[in-house]
């Protein structure tokens, strides 16, 4: 909840940092993992034709992840550095916090295209085998190949990820810190001595 | 009501998610390439087109459920200045945050295990009503005693 202690001293953007830094990089290195994981899984499967396929638990089990990130920064910074923050701390701690997964997740990806430079094909060719399977009509099913391949090999320079990616994962984990403020958050009224 | 600056930036930066996440339908086609306005929401949402509205081949940049939750916040942050006076210091307004959540939980799974089928209506009214509940849940933070920022 909000801070009211006046003995409370004022904190800066170092006193954040630590947060932010350590929680946004942690869920980075977890997105990506994550991807990667169900990525694999997708490429390994054999085509049944269900639309709950690897790469569909990724994208949902990812935005899960990656909507936490916000909450877990303003947990951290209320038992590493004081457990009184407010609404406008929680919301500039989340939406930073969005900044820096996504920029570490971005480079993480595009490291791994030295490391695997077929993974992105060896993707597409698994959801392309998957859709065919699929039993809907023929006209559907090339509309969904479509739009899938032309979703998956559709590539943004590094910086225009980074750039594409900070203004949503930024407000979504803005949201979360303000629910991070509500929920790890204490009142001076809670305070014990 | 406190934190009048946050509240306002908040909401026009909500109302720019909605506006963003309608995709082709408002901001057109990008032919070929995957649209801009998919690449925001690249990895937040998987995009899925069978579970995404479209109107004539126009698609919307995130799914329903996404965009029921987008819709849900943008809305549900009007009501904050309405619930002060029965969700300050009051436990209710998390518990239906997280009724909110157990109830996609359920859905996904019942979908999942072919308990039942939604669809995409069903996925945006379920979306729409966790992202109503979020401010709900931290309306009473605006209101709550005096603050040093």
């Amino acid at each position: 909840m909000e801070e009211i202690n006046n003995t409370e001293p004022n904190r800066t953007i170092s006193d954040f940092w630590p947060s932010i830094a350590l929680v946004g990089s942690i869920f980075g290195v977890v997105i990506f993992a994550l991807g990667l994981v169900f990525g694999y899984m997708q490429i390994q499967s054999e085509p049944s034709g269900a639309i709950f396929s690897p790469m569909m638990f990724s994208g949902v089990i990812v935005c899960l992840v990656v909507a936490f990130a916000g909450a877990m920064a303003i947990w951290h910074y209320t038992r590493e550095v004081t457990p009184f923050v407010s609404l406008g701390q929680g919301a500039l701690i989340g939406f930073l916090t969005g900044a820096v997964l996504v920029i570490i997740s971005t480079v993480l990806n595009e490291f791994w295209h030295f490391i695997d430079p077929d993974y992105t094909q060896k993707v597409i060719d698994s959801a392309i085998a998957n859709l065919e399977a699929m039993d809907v009509p023929a006209e559907t099913k090339n509309t969904m190949i479509d739009a899938t391949v032309e979703s998956m090999r559709s590539q943004q320079s590094i910086f225009s990820q980074i750039l594409y990616g900070i203004p949503m994962y930024g407000i979504l984990n803005l949201i979360t810190g303000l629910i991070g403020v509500k929920i790890f958050g204490k009142k001076e009224d809670e305070e014990t001595f | 009501m406190q934190h009048k600056k946050l509240y306002i930036v908040v909401s026009f930066a909500l109302l720019a998610v909605v506006l963003i996440s309608l995709g082709e339908l408002l901001w057109g086609s990008s032919g070929e390439a995957r649209h801009w306005t998919e690449w925001m929401f690249y990895g937040i949402c998987h995009q899925l087109p069978e579970r995404t509205y479209s109107i004539g081949g126009y698609f919307m940049a995130v799914n329903t459920r996404c965009f029921g939750i987008f819709l849900g916040l943008w809305l549900g942050w009007f009501t904050i200045p309405l619930l002060s006076s029965i969700t300050k210091g009051k436990r209710w307004p998390v518990w239906i945050l997280a009724v909110a959540v157990i109830l996609q939980i359920i859905d996904f799974s019942g979908n999942m295990f072919g308990v039942w089928e939604n669809t995409n209506h069903t996925r945006a009214v379920l979306g729409m009503i966790l992202g109503i509940t979020v401010p709900v849940a931290i309306s009473d933070l605006f209101y709550s005693g005096k603050s040093n920022n």
